[in-house]
């Protein structure tokens, strides 16, 4: 299934990752997507990697400790708020949000 | 035309345990906001998650209760999605490999049971919550990161009494294995529902979901007004207009309103959480977990059923387990069940209410109401009076062998009081003979005395006759 | 090269020295993003690493400092806790001197692409210093600290270390710490680590490592004994192999001059290597496949920073945007801090991570990653290590430096073939070993997971052959 990429169609993955792109940005990706989409297609093409394992992580441990159920370091509510721009004595503030 | 609706649960509830999922913050309500938040759980640039044992041991014993297939790996997956409630922009669940899948469980249903299917149950984290004012919202972390188990039915369910007896003993079985408290009343609970109406050939109509529903109450106002609209739809011969959607519940106006169409959905690209390795799942850890898991409600319900207590009295025994945990002891010790079950149901559970206080702090346990519960069988005292030796053991504040010891109870061991007269008798010989000769108001001597030695406890018709035997 | 860490004999003197020559180097270069405060000499504790000034790549967080990743996101973001990295170097001593200038988040290989603008390179200041670690590279290349820490997610320190003619090492993964790091591509991130000597590497990352129970990834390496293993490895025999369609000039048409004498210098530093005991050979590995190496790079590492980026919404962090409705406060936060390439950047994650397009893209990346890995881990059974040049060039001029997507030419899998360390974990090390056109260039060594001792010991001796041939 072939995808057409348009200004229409990267608008609206901006969207989707909460940003938005100027005419130029909007040009630029683009511009980079021809060669994005022949690297990405170079890869799915390859003959016979289906029964090949996705390599989701680097090592493979054999002895994962599972962390113990015990109450340990927690920030202070001044600490959680320190970085907020906007909020009460105890919350961060920000527009309503509508369900 | 008779519409068959079919539904399908999505419950959330919150796990017990002592800190969260993926961060070591208590797990604990606060009246305070943002008192109980780490690092981690506010997605702050550079933090890692860790799993919580404990976790991953209470979604494992549910998946064996589930009888689900559980993986060899446990392994999570993130959920990406933008919502001011998600801190980090992606909640980290299990997609691919859940904990326990295709399962089945039997749940009570009126008399009999219902077998459900489950498609999958698995563990993940809770969101932050936010409190809506007029104009703003106000972000609170303390619940981003609580541990959740999501438990997904097949789609099995015909009727909201269905729906709903699966629910309450879902529910129940959480709060019997300390799994979860289960509070819907804390918002510990929440439901997405799918429903749909079956064509005329049974099979399954277009499925609607409606979200986030957070009591069973409202999960039958749910049911009711969605099947309504549905079948609304159909009879008005519209059913091409019933949408794959996604729907809230608005409790103002009791119905159900579009947030988003199937076009819209999300697309959440899970992948695997790389900061998470694959970790093998230890299957003598799975069979210790399997062989700690304690006497399910539906098993009990069944025994109870063979005792022969009453539905009513079953109901009440199985609220909680230590209610049941304290009966089944009593009966353990020898009670007999009825009896046990009818003091449990009214007098120590009154008490108890009055008290506030719980039946494993109570002071009569399991070994005391045995002991008295026997005295009542065998005939030594009557109800009444084990009522008002347990009302002095409350009171009083002493134990029950005292209580009843000290108690005005009457002596009825026929061989009791047997081998005391004949002691008497034998040891008051020239009485005896002075009583064959004439002298009857000796009768009372020998009255006297058994009254003496038993402290006047003596059962006095048992004792006459007793003595007249021995006098003859 | 002799330790420098070994040999700071006096370390008041040390440290006024780097901070007298700070302002100096931040006007030449542009190292830092934030510099700290001369603090006086600290009570010595038992490390070699006691009270010697370094720097810090402004992607670790420091409680109660600044750390802006060099993105406009978190220009003002104060971290309430400390990474690991940070953690472990204040209680070795350490005196960390700024925070320094990366590309954005570490995606980028230029060091152009900070919020606080360009850094440049020591050597030449009309061209790059590399990327991402650009700031924490130049510290070190200009001699003003003696170690820096740099992260590494397909070549990050590594390459900058070429250009600037130091050595830049990136262990095993998981063998340090990453928490609080920020992350660009989890999976591939790696802490790294600058000086100039590769013992200076060892005693660094000796301090460095350690099982953290607050990252699940890192492992046990209390039986790694780096710095030793370095000093004890005189006279070990050594077996390297090299990749043919990488090093060989037939594979190239239209071959530049710079090229054309990395390769020259690299095919001299193999034959004096010979000469000296450690065997090399070339060996022929898939082209097609070695191909792919930028692509898969592409695909992970965009698509894992698209995730690892979402928390950034200007909610409970970060210079917070106006915006009437929550979502115009997070969307005009993102629009306005992030920059153009982090967005292009996250298109391409987001579009391989579509459900319609995961399994084809995404997941097939990672299934040649692991076909790449399994590729490399077999010669590893048979050598020590792999060896290779770091890039075909010297550092590119700045007004040259651009970080738009090319099409691939025959020389994408010279200036890629590093993340091969990163896709399999494997510990490498970059060495400098001459210049071309009066600029430095490096040679790369990598080795198999866990082999971390073996590497350095390795590089350690091909750094002293390097230096006695010279």
């Amino acid at each position: 299934m072939e995808i057409k990429f348009t200004h229409g169609l990267v608008d609206k993955y901006a969207k989707d990752l909460m940003f938005e792109l100027t005419e130029e940005e909007n040009q630029n990706v683009l511009d980079e997507f021809e060669v994005i989409k022949e690297n990405m297609d170079s890869i799915a093409g390859m003959k016979n990697i289906s029964d090949v394992e996705p390599m989701t992580h680097p090592l493979e441990y054999e002895d994962v400790v599972l962390r113990n159920d015990e109450v340990g370091e927690e920030l202070s509510v001044e600490e959680v708020l320190s970085n907020a721009k906007d909020k009460t004595l105890e919350e961060i503030i920000v527009p309503k949000v509508v369900e | 035309m008779e519409y068959v609706p079919t539904i399908g649960i999505e419950m959330h509830c919150e796990m017990k345990s002592n800190s969260k999922v993926f961060s070591p913050a208590a797990n604990t309500y606060s009246k305070h906001s943002n008192t109980h938040v780490s690092p981690i759980d506010m997605g702050l640039p550079g933090v890692l998650p860790t799993v919580n044992k404990e976790c991953v041991r209470k979604s494992i014993m549910m998946a064996s209760i589930l009888h689900c297939e559980i993986p060899e790996v446990l392994c999570f997956d993130r959920k990406n999605y933008y919502y001011p409630d998600l801190p980090k922009g992606f909640q980290i669940t299990q997609s691919h490999m859940p904990i326990g899948i295709h399962g089945e469980i039997e749940v009570p249903y009126g008399e009999s049971t219902l077998k459900v299917k489950i498609h999958d149950i698995h563990l993940e984290e809770d969101s932050a919550k936010m409190e809506h004012l007029e104009r703003e919202s106000l972000i609170n972390y303390n619940r981003a990161g609580v541990p959740l188990l999501e438990l997904v039915t097949e789609p099995v369910f015909h009727s909201i009494d269905e729906t709903i007896a699966f629910l309450e003993y879902i529910r129940r079985v959480y709060q019997f294995t300390g799994i979860s408290d289960a509070d819907m009343k804390k918002g510990q609970i929440r439901c997405d529902v799918n429903v749909s109406i079956n064509e005329e050939d049974g099979s399954l109509g277009t499925k609607v979901e409606v979200k986030n529903v957070n009591s069973f109450s409202n999960i039958e106002k749910v049911l009711e007004c969605e099947i309504k609209r549905q079948i609304q739809l159909i009879d008005n011969g519209k059913r091409d207009e019933i949408e794959q959607e996604t729907r809230r519940y608005d409790e103002a106006t009791n119905s159900t309103i579009r947030m988003r169409s199937k076009v819209d959905a999300i697309d959440y690209k899970y992948f695997v959480e790389p900061n998470i390795p694959k970790i093998k799942i230890d299957p003598d850890w799975v069979k210790e977990i399997q062989d700690s898991i304690i006497e399910l409600p539906l098993s009990r319900r069944n025994r109870y059923q063979a005792l022969g207590l009453t539905s009513e009295d079953i109901k009440i025994l199985l609220r909680e387990r230590t209610i049941s945990d304290y009966f089944d002891e009593c009966i353990t010790l020898g009670c007999e069940a009825k009896m046990a079950s009818s003091w449990i149901t009214s007098i120590i559970l009154a008490n108890l209410k009055d008290e506030e206080s719980s039946i494993e702090d109570f002071k009569v346990q399991p070994k005391d109401l045995a002991k008295l519960l026997s005295k009542v069988l065998d005939k030594t005292i009557s109800n009444k009076q084990a009522k008002e030796i347990f009302d002095r053991v409350l009171k009083e504040d002493i134990l029950m062998e005292k209580a009843i010891e000290t108690s005005d109870v009457q002596i009825s061991d026929e061989a009791y009081l047997d081998s005391l007269v004949k002691s008497i008798v034998e040891a008051h010989p020239s009485e005896v003979e002075a009583y064959k000769n004439g002298r009857t108001n000796l009768f009372n001597f020998f009255v006297g005395n058994v009254m003496k030695e038993t402290k006047g406890k003596a059962n006095p018709v048992l004792t006459k006759e007793i003595i007249e035997k021995y006098l003859q | 090269m002799k330790s420098v860490l070994l040999n700071i004999h006096d370390k008041q003197k040390e440290l006024d020295r780097t901070f007298d020559e700070i302002q100096e180097h931040q006007k030449n270069y542009n190292s830092f993003v934030t510099l700290l405060e001369k603090v006086p000499l600290k009570e010595e504790t038992s490390s070699l690493l006691s009270n010697v000034c370094y720097a810090l790549k402004d992607n670790y967080s420091t409680k109660g400092i600044l750390t802006t990743a060099s993105s406009n996101t978190l220009r003002d973001y104060i971290p309430p806790f400390n990474s690991t990295v940070y953690e472990k170097l204040e209680a070795a001593g350490a005196i960390c001197v700024g925070k320094t200038v990366l590309d954005e988040f570490g995606m980028g290989g230029t060091g152009t692409t900070g919020h606080t603008g360009v850094v440049r390179n020591p050597f030449d200041t009309s061209r790059i210093a590399g990327g991402s670690s650009a700031g924490s590279c130049a510290a070190v290349a200009s001699g003003l600290v003696p170690f820096a820490i740099g992260s590494d997610t397909g070549d990050s320190v590594r390459k900058p270390a070429a250009y600037c003619g130091i050595v830049g090492y990136k262990p095993t993964y998981g063998m340090i710490s990453r928490w609080g790091m920020l992350p660009f591509a989890s999976s591939l991130d790696h802490v790294g680590i600058f000086t100039r000597s590769v013992l200076d590497a060892a005693i660094v990352a000796d301090a460095l490592k350690g099982k953290d129970e607050k990252d699940m990834t890192t492992w046990d390496s209390s039986s790694i004994h780096l710095q030793e293993s370095v000093e004890n490895s005189k006279d070990q025999k050594y077996k390297l192999f090299y990749i043919k369609e990488i090093v060989e000039e037939e594979n190239y048409s239209n071959i530049k001059e710079n090229h054309r004498q990395v390769i020259e210098n690299f095919n001299a530093v193999l034959e004096h290597c010979q000469k000296n005991g450690i065997l090399v050979e070339g060996v022929s590995i898939d082209k097609d496949l070695l191909a792919k190496i930028p692509s898969v790079y592409t695909c992970i590492s965009c698509a894992e920073a698209t995730s690892n980026m979402s928390n950034l919404t200007g909610i409970s962090f970060g210079p917070r945007e106006n915006g009437s409705k929550i979502d115009e406060l997070m969307t005009n936060f993102r629009t306005k801090n992030f920059s153009p390439l982090i967005k292009r950047r996250f298109v391409i994650g987001s579009y391989v991570l579509q459900s319609e397009n995961q399994e084809k893209y995404f997941v097939n990346a990672q299934r040649v990653r692991r076909l790449l890995v399994e590729e490399l881990k077999k010669y590893f059974q048979e050598y020590d290590g792999l060896i290779l040049p770091c890039s075909s060039s010297i550092a590119s001029k700045i007004e040259d430096a651009k970080d738009m997507m090319k099409k691939s030419d025959d020389l994408a899998i010279l200036e890629n073939h590093m993340a091969l360390g990163n896709f399999g974990g494997f510990p490498s090390i970059t060495i400098p070993c001459g210049k071309v056109d009066g600029m430095p260039i490096g040679l790369n060594i990598t080795g198999n997971v866990y082999e971390d001792e073996k590497v350095l010991s390795l590089a350690s001796r091909v750094e002293e052959i390097i230096e006695e041939e010279v």
